[in-house]
């Protein structure tokens, strides 16, 4: 497996170079952000952004899956861009490949669908989960909320490497701040952030194929 | 004729006589010619065809011209600025009055009330003057034909401001389509003339204005010239003046004598971060200016412009700091000086400028020189030189802007749809289309009809409707979207400020605001605010009493130097060595240049200077072509690109107007034996594309062009969630037509701005042709010259490199550790 190991709550995070974690000991992915059916919400309103960009996305999700077996799939959050579409019926049709594993959604201000059509898709949502007292929830905490530790989504995180010689790149992250965790954005139609990072957090960047620790 | 008679009697009647070019362009536009009438501003250039126009009217109603009411729009008059509009209605207006024609002269542009929209509606007034994007506002209102039954002239003024730019663009469009309105309609074809000052082209901007297969146009030039006193503003301490800079604020208490001993005087800056910051300044250094001290930029409150604009007219104000805002041709009588603070980086804008001032015919412009750094004095000295040679720059026209004339087929579809022969006939007879394939033309409609894609099950786009060849936009939401964004051919997504009490304040880039921090404060029209928040793409403020305000930098203030005054500066340095220079900047600037010689070399204009600095930050290398920030741009990625052949290696490139910086971490191998082969011309065309690729200039180019195609969603206040979802940065929209769909006509278009516009790939290629044939003098300076140091402090920068990106970081992360 590509990627890095990193240990850290006395758990195993494989960060992944395909913008996921796979949490070993739950056998679980994690990911967040898709903004599944966003190109087609803009080409409804008539603004020409190109097709296929769901279906590269669910491709790089579907041989994640194949690869690593995972029981189960949590999203933390904008998972769904907007409204009901096209892409949301050519999410169905993917996701019967899959019929045995567990989508968890914890729903992010992106999510706004009605409850039946995730019931639809067999995705159960919930405004947060916990599981061995790692909490999710989609928008980010600054404070410490009593649980051992925190993933969020939300900001499409992106870190700022500056070098010699004035030189300068932003590239998706991982952040591992005090308290929460931010996981960069699964979807390619995404944007990023850029975030700052206080002395003594971690912060891994995905470069190309690999994910390198920048702090 | 009656006509030529009354008009006439009615100028000796004010003592006046008419001048000979305004007597050769009343002939030509009585025999029905089209063409372009050259006159500097202040001899009554309007008059030239308004004149005409009114004497063609007299000769055909020689009994009842002074009776005849609501004749529907004969005369269509586009200007560049809202500002001179209301103007030259005024003159006009005032001419019908004297000869008791009854024709109405109107206004129309983005201030025009909905009240004088929905009259005009009913009835155009026989004048109008519009905008180039009110003209297109009119083309997406349902049966629009009907407002052109009577036109027959349509005049472009400030043509030479037009020319080259996208708004240019929108006029060769809708001048396709009224051409098209004429002949369909069995109407004798349209008279077009424009009005331009001097500019090095002018044979080319008339062919842009009447079309490629038109040859009967006659240029017809005014012999008269503008007398212009340049004055240099030598700074009092030159030993101690900075080598770098360009704000100028050393220089404001030189400025104050001149603006106090004049009437009234403009103070040009080139950007507006340094207006506003001149404006507090020279407020802070002169209270007593209170009150008659005014700011005037294109990112403040029209209203506000509006007054300023006013009270110049009306002699209330002493002093005004702008920008090229007040560049055009609007008459303010009590101006009879102008500053120019740091270089204005071309001779016509100079001299634009420069006329700002003793408008009268016969009355001296004159202008003062400001530098905001030592080496800009130059500048002064070539910008006299090129004025006397007459070296003025040309304006090339835009060719095969995809976005607008999407935009365009947009404007069409949503007003009463069109027919795809007859506007594919109209546009190819552009100048800008002229070279447009039916494959693009496919392509275009496609993109407007199925999203540019194969139709599919689940797409879902929705446009433009086709019904075999007739194309239409059937979505009231669309259509409405579309006309709010008809006219955004500006560069950036602005943002508005307004108070929380309400009112506005002016404009502001997303990317400052977005950079800010609730209770931070910045400057905007010459007040200090404090950020609150931002709510439906606009920034709340308050009044701010902190004393630290930020000064936001607006996108796309610095103008490069223009080739001319390139040329200009180049030779100017032959002299500066020699004791033989009579220009008083030269010998100013003698201790500057002695320094340059004593550390390094002062470049004859058959030479190329290459230095190589080694610093704590790592190894320089500075190269000066003197060619201007957007050849040096591409050049320093070019020579980059080519040296990381050499060896993986990262650069950090640097530019100004003089030359530019490679700096990277090793030792850069640039010597006397590869210098040429490195600079030389071979392979330009595949290195470019290889070069500019690594680089963000076409996604800097897309910002434009991602508005303008309507692809980027610019929200309307007030609406739902689902609205909020459209918003998509032009740089993520970039992102995915690259990954998912390279053809992309406007993909291609970014790239070729990228290549034609931002990298003037035409005069990069001159500059190489003349390095070839120079002398390369490569020096080792132990410290920074006064030629590296503006570029090393005071630039923009790139990156380009030949490491792996894997590689990059892990040197990174070394460095940082």
């Amino acid at each position: 497996m590509t990627g890095e190991i990193f240990v850290y709550q006395s758990q195993h995070w494989h960060l992944l170079p395909e913008r996921a974690i796979y949490w070993q000991e739950e056998q679980a992915l994690i990911i967040s952000d898709l903004h599944l059916g966003k190109a087609t919400h803009f080409r409804k309103a008539g603004i020409a952004v190109p097709t296929g960009i769901v279906e590269e996305d669910l491709l790089r999700l579907q041989r994640l899956i194949t690869r690593l077996q995972p029981t189960q799939i949590i999203i933390v959050g904008d998972m769904f861009h907007s409204r009901e579409n096209s892409e949301v019926q050519y999410f169905k049709i993917w996701r019967q490949q899959f019929p045995h594993i567990i989508f968890h959604l914890v729903v992010g201000n992106h999510d706004i669908m009605p409850a039946e059509i995730y019931g639809n898709l067999q995705i159960t949502t919930s405004p947060h989960l916990t599981i061995r007292d790692i909490h999710f929830i989609h928008e980010p905490c600054e404070d410490a909320n009593g649980y051992t530790y925190t993933f969020s989504g939300h900001l499409h995180p992106g870190y700022v490497m500056a070098g010699p010689a004035k030189q300068r790149l932003r590239l998706p992250c991982f952040y591992f701040g005090r308290h929460c965790g931010i996981l960069p954005a699964f979807g390619d139609f995404t944007g990023m952030a850029s975030v700052d990072a206080s002395p003594g957090e971690a912060v891994f960047v995905i470069a190309g194929q690999s994910v390198v620790r920048a702090q | 004729m009656k006509g030529h008679q009354v008009i006439t009697e009615w100028l000796a009647g004010k003592e006046l006589q008419p001048f000979q070019f305004q007597q050769e362009a009343w002939e030509a536009y009585l025999q029905g010619k089209s063409g372009l009438v050259n006159a500097p501003t202040g001899f009554g250039k309007t008059f030239s065809l308004f004149l005409g126009a009114v004497i063609a009217w007299i000769d055909a109603h020689p009994k009842d011209y002074q009776k005849k009411k609501k004749n529907g729009l004969q005369l269509m008059w586009i200007t560049p600025l809202r500002a001179l509009a209301k103007d030259i209605a005024r003159a006009m207006s005032e001419v019908l009055d004297e000869l008791g024609i009854p024709w109405q002269v109107g206004i129309r542009s983005g201030d025009t009330s909905t009240a004088t929209r929905a009259a005009q509606k009913k009835q155009m007034p026989e004048i109008l003057l519009i905008t180039p994007e009110s003209m297109h506002i009119l083309l997406a209102q349902r049966d629009y034909p009907a407002h052109f039954q009577h036109l027959h002239t349509v005049v472009a003024d400030e043509w030479h401001e037009l020319i080259g730019t996208k708004r240019g663009v929108l006029v060769e469009l809708a001048l396709s389509r009224l051409r098209g309105l004429a002949i369909q309609e069995n109407r004798p074809p349209l008279k077009v003339w424009g009005i331009s000052a001097t500019i090095g082209n002018l044979d080319e901007a008339m062919q842009v204005l009447l079309g490629p297969y038109h040859n009967d146009g006659i240029i017809i030039k005014a012999l008269l010239r503008k007398k212009i006193a340049l004055t240099s503003v030598i700074p009092t301490e030159m030993e101690n003046y900075p080598w770098a800079g360009h704000l100028g604020l050393k220089m404001l208490p030189q400025a104050i004598p001149i603006i106090k001993e004049s009437q009234t005087t403009l103070l040009f800056t080139n950007t507006r971060s340094q207006s506003e910051i001149w404006y507090q300044s020279l407020l802070t250094h002169c209270p007593e200016l209170a009150g008659a001290i005014a700011l005037h930029h294109g990112s403040m409150d029209m209203e506000l412009r509006v007054w300023v604009e006013e009270a110049l007219h009306n002699g209330i104000l002493k002093v005004v700091v702008c920008t090229a805002s007040l560049d055009l041709g609007v008459d303010f009588r009590p101006v009879d000086t102008v500053i120019q603070v740091g270089s204005p980086k071309g001779v016509a804008r100079f001299l634009q400028r420069a006329g700002r001032s003793g408008h009268q015919p016969d009355a001296v412009s004159k202008i003062y020189f400001l530098p905001t750094h030592a080496l800009e004095l130059v500048e002064a000295a070539a910008l006299k030189a090129a004025m006397e040679q007459e070296l003025i720059e040309s304006r090339m026209p835009v060719l095969l802007a995809w976005d607008v004339l999407l935009q365009y087929l947009m404007t069409l579809a949503v007003s009463d749809g069109f027919h795809a022969t007859d506007i594919w006939e109209e546009v190819r007879k552009t100048y800008c289309y002229q070279h447009i394939t039916p494959e693009d033309w496919q392509w275009l409609l496609a993109f407007l009809t199925t999203g540019g894609e194969a139709l599919s099950g689940y797409d879902e786009f929705k446009k433009v409707e086709r019904s075999g060849n007739y194309y239409r936009c059937t979505s009231r939401v669309l259509a409405m979207r579309h006309r709010l964004h008809i006219g955004t051919i500006v560069s950036d997504v602005m943002m508005k400020v307004k108070f929380l009490s309400g009112g506005y304040v002016g404009v502001i880039e997303e990317g400052f605001i977005s950079r800010l921090q609730p209770g931070e404060s910045f400057t905007l029209a010459g007040r200090n605010l404090e950020f609150v928040m931002t709510k439906d793409m606009t920034a709340l403020v308050r009044k701010s009493t902190s004393k630290k305000t930020i000064v936001p930098s607006w996108q796309g203030g610095r103008i490069p130097l223009s080739s001319n005054l390139g040329k200009m500066l180049r030779q100017k340095f032959n002299e500066a060595l020699s004791r033989r220079t009579k220009d008083p900047e030269l010998i100013a600037l003698q201790p500057l240049f002695q320094l340059q010689e004593d550390l390094s070399h002062v470049p004859k204009d058959d030479e190329l200077l290459i230095e190589h600095i080694d610093t704590k930050d790592g190894y320089h290398l500075f190269c000066f072509p003197f060619e201007g920030r957007l050849v040096h741009e591409v050049m320093a990625a070019l020579l980059a690109y080519r040296i990381s052949r050499i060896q993986p290696i990262t650069f950090s490139i640097a530019m100004n107007d003089y030359g530019f910086e490679l700096l990277s971490d090793q030792p850069i191998p640039v010597t006397a034996e590869n210098a040429k082969a490195l600079l030389s011309l071979e392979n330009l065309n595949t290195e470019l594309q290889a070069s500019v690729n690594s680089t963000e200039m076409a996604r800097r180019k897309f910002r434009d062009i991602a508005v303008i195609a309507g692809l980027i969603f610019q929200g309307y206040p007030g609406k739902s969630k689902a609205n909020r979802h459209l918003q998509a940065s032009s740089s993520l929209i970039f992102n995915v037509f690259r990954d998912y769909d390279p053809h992309n006509l406007l993909l291609q278009q970014a790239f070729n701005e990228a290549f034609f516009y931002q990298m003037e790939e035409a005069r990069l290629r001159e500059t190489l042709e003349r390095i070839a044939i120079s002398k390369i003098v490569i020096t080792r300076p132990e410290r920074l010259t006064p030629f590296c140091f503006p570029i090393k402090v005071d630039s923009l920068r790139d990156t380009m490199t030949s490491e792996k990106l894997e590689d990059r970081i892990k040197k990174l992360i070394a460095a940082n550790a």
